[in-house]
């Protein structure tokens, strides 16, 4: 997870930072004092490490812009996605039966305070509270990601 | 008779008390509900504070099973009273006014188990 943000990190300073200057090939060295800082980091990935090595060749301009950090924007997908995989980590839910229409009561005959466990799961997965009153009518995956989506801005 | 019987438990079901907290059931259900996310997420905090010989799954099932003990209470009233109690308990874990015994009480490992089958029984006899 860590480092899964930390390669997103690198990748998002490498493309913003081309982005502001432009695409200017020879500013896009930017990234080269900044990568290098970050080349002590072991996880980058191969690809990052390629890239990093044939940016450094280039000549170096200091630009500095303002890199402010923030998550990688929601999609449908992304929440449909976690929310699923969250669920099947959770050992009293039979990964085979479970589907997005699934209900937690009917299908997956899970109780009322499993169905407050999952929604627990989902406000440390997502980063928000979930008040008492709207999680106790979430049953089922698909109204999980509506909320989610309703309450992030998250459209199609 | 019959009109005597029907308009006395009419009478008996329409009987308003002077609630606790909560007005109606589902009040006192949501009640339950928050005081067992502030239970679960407190339990992790007490297995290391305390430094309980426990594992955090065997604490959460015993946090799941003293809820589970009083899952078939429907008076509202008895419900808030159960809640306030369970409050009680959590203040209590929380500022560690409790020591470690007295969580491990819950686990009532330093008792007895009675004996379940008969030849247990038989062993154990029987004392009126």
């Amino acid at each position: 997870m860590a480092s899964r943000v930390l390669a997103q990190c690198v990748r998002t300073l490498a493309r913003s930072s081309a982005r502001v200057s432009g695409g200017n090939l020879a500013v896009r060295a930017v990234t080269a004092p900044v990568s290098a800082s970050h080349r002590s980091f072991s996880v980058i990935s191969n690809a990052e490490r390629s890239r990093v090595l044939e940016q450094s060749r280039v000549s170096i301009v200091s630009v500095w812009c303002r890199q402010y950090g923030d998550l990688p924007p929601l999609t449908l997908e992304t929440i449909r996605d976690r929310v699923m995989y969250v669920l099947k980590l959770y050992d009293k839910v039979n990964p085979e039966k479970l589907q997005t229409t699934s209900h937690f009561m009917k299908d997956l005959g899970l109780d009322s305070l499993d169905q407050v466990e999952i929604i627990m799961a989902m406000e440390d997965e997502f980063g928000f509270e979930i008040p008492d009153a709207d999680g106790e009518k979430l049953m089922s995956p698909a109204d999980v990601v509506q909320y989610i989506a309703d309450k992030k801005d998250v459209y199609e | 008779m019959a009109s005597n019987a029907a308009t006395r438990t009419a009478a008996g079901a329409a009987r308003v008390v002077k609630p606790l907290f909560s007005r109606d059931l589902d009040e006192a259900k949501r009640r339950v509900r928050e005081l067992y996310r502030a239970w679960y997420r407190e339990v992790p905090n007490t297995v290391a504070l305390f430094q309980l010989d426990i594992s955090t799954r065997q604490a959460k099932d015993k946090v799941r099973e003293m809820f589970v003990k009083n899952k078939h209470i429907t008076d509202p009233r008895v419900i808030d009273m159960l809640v306030i109690k369970g409050k009680m308990e959590l203040e209590e874990t929380i500022k560690v006014w409790k020591q470690k015994t007295h969580i491990m009480r819950y686990f009532h490992e330093t008792e007895n188990q009675r004996p379940a089958d008969f030849l247990s029984r038989f062993y154990q006899g029987h004392h009126p």
